[in-house]
């Protein structure tokens, strides 16, 4: 037998039992598709698929460490794996690496969404990605508005002791030191009102929200009319509804739909300064 | 009474829940100027109450609109019908069924609840007068079996009501 002869019947047998992996984890055996997997992988070490479905086997069984090891063999072989950074990704978020994992996440988005902008995958990551989003920013403005809280009780507790000192010094003139006094409090209470406004939730403004979800975009798309819509409900629009823009009635076509970049930069921005907007419910 | 009942169809998708959330948010926000919405704990059915515009044929009358939404809203349109007794009008039917475009052929998923309402008031306010559509009967008998108006081939021959 040739050497080439001979590889190829090898690729064909770890081929096979990537089949046999991929049966047993229909049938959710994880344990076994693992070991078929793990056959596969001895048998040809180079191929990146035998590597992120055994991580996907891992997941299952919430082995984290193993997923993380898995994928990052997988990204090695081939960068451009949404499965391997997506599944890395969670893989760091349960170890609370949060800003590696969302970096992760969000090169897993950019990837499938250049392969196939409707598949399942993207709302998956999407949803994984908002869901750590919105955790770091709890977490990170829990701990500012504690800040915040300290600075200005400390700040109050020194006009007030000021206040003291000055209606001992000059009085006769006790009104006016009240007055100005009551004045600073409210003054100050506005500066920290001023100070927490990007951690309170509020309403998305609509310019960055889609006529038709009403929500914050994702992908936004801009029709020949300008109007700045999500891509995946335009496409799904043109496909159900008909070959319209659905603000301006004019006729449109898939072909026609360009990323509206500037919308998607103003979003980016929007959502560094306002976490909160991440909530998904 | 014409329409399905609400166990019959499908629950709503979760676009549809989302956008339906948000939509509620934004009428007790912003509500159309004659409308109110009679809240209940069900998204999928909207009871709506309109008060005929002052001036026109149908000042100081309320009507009930009844607004049932499909899995897929809003790539597909809502169903909105008059609760009987609807208003007398050229376009609207004694069983509620509303001759408008946009309810059918016309619907964009760009338009709302809120601008629904407004369509069917301005419907209201332009109409000459008080009188029901010329094949009302039979039109009325052909529903008896529950159909809804959006399995009904309009022709919506007339704009200028």
């Amino acid at each position: 037998m040739s050497p080439t002869v001979a590889a190829n019947a090898i690729a064909k047998q770890a081929e096979q039992l990537k089949q046999d992996g991929n049966f047993c984890f229909t049938k959710n055996r994880f344990g076994a598709a693992i070991d078929a997997y793990t056959e596969a992988i001895a048998l040809c070490p180079n191929v990146p698929i035998y590597w992120t479905n055994r991580a996907l086997c891992h997941r299952k069984r919430n082995d984290w460490t193993r997923v993380e090891e898995d994928c990052k063999r997988a990204i090695q072989l081939d960068h451009n794996s949404v499965k391997a950074h997506y599944m890395l990704g969670l893989a760091l978020l349960q170890r609370k690496e949060y800003a590696e994992g969302v970096k992760e996440l969000e090169k897993a988005m950019d990837l499938g969404r250049g392969a196939n902008p409707h598949g399942y995958m993207i709302e998956e990551i999407w949803q994984e990605l908002a869901k750590a989003k919105y955790l770091q920013w709890e977490h990170e403005s829990t701990k500012r508005s504690w800040e915040l809280q300290n600075l200005k009780e400390a700040c109050e507790g020194a006009l007030e002791e000021k206040h003291l000192r000055d209606s001992v010094e000059v009085e006769g003139f006790l009104d006016e030191t009240t007055e100005a006094y009551s004045e600073q409090l409210e003054a100050l209470g506005r500066v920290f009102r001023k100070a927490a406004e990007g951690d309170t939730p509020a309403e998305v403004p609509d310019y960055l929200c889609c006529k038709i979800t009403l929500d914050i975009f994702r992908d936004p798309v801009i029709t020949p009319s300008g109007v700045t819509y999500e891509r995946a409900e335009i496409l799904e629009h043109l496909q159900k509804v008909g070959k319209f823009d659905p603000i301006t009635r004019e006729p449109l076509y898939p072909s026609q739909l360009v990323p509206n970049l500037a919308i998607k930069e103003a979003v980016r921005a929007f959502l560094d300064q306002h976490g909160w907007a991440y909530k998904t419910d | 009474m014409t329409s399905p009942s609400p166990s019959s169809r499908k629950s709503l998708s979760k676009i549809a829940c989302n956008r339906l959330q948000k939509e509620l948010v934004e009428w007790e926000l912003n509500p159309p100027a004659g409308f109110k919405h009679k809240v209940t704990d069900n998204l999928q059915r909207w009871v709506i109450e309109v008060n005929g515009a002052p001036g026109t044929l149908y000042a100081g009358e309320t009507y009930q609109l009844q607004v049932d939404f499909p899995e897929h809203y809003p790539m597909e349109a809502p169903q909105v019908i008059f609760i009987p007794p609807a208003p007398l009008h050229p376009h609207i039917y004694s069983n509620g069924h509303i001759c408008l475009d946009i309810l059918y052929d016309s619907w964009s998923p760009a338009m709302t609840v809120s601008s629904i309402c407004i369509s069917i008031l301005s419907m209201l306010s332009s109409s000459p007068a008080k009188q029901r559509p010329a094949d009302n009967d039979r039109y009325v008998k052909n529903c008896r079996n529950g159909r809804s108006p959006k399995e009904t081939r309009w022709w919506f021959h007339d704009d200028k009501v």
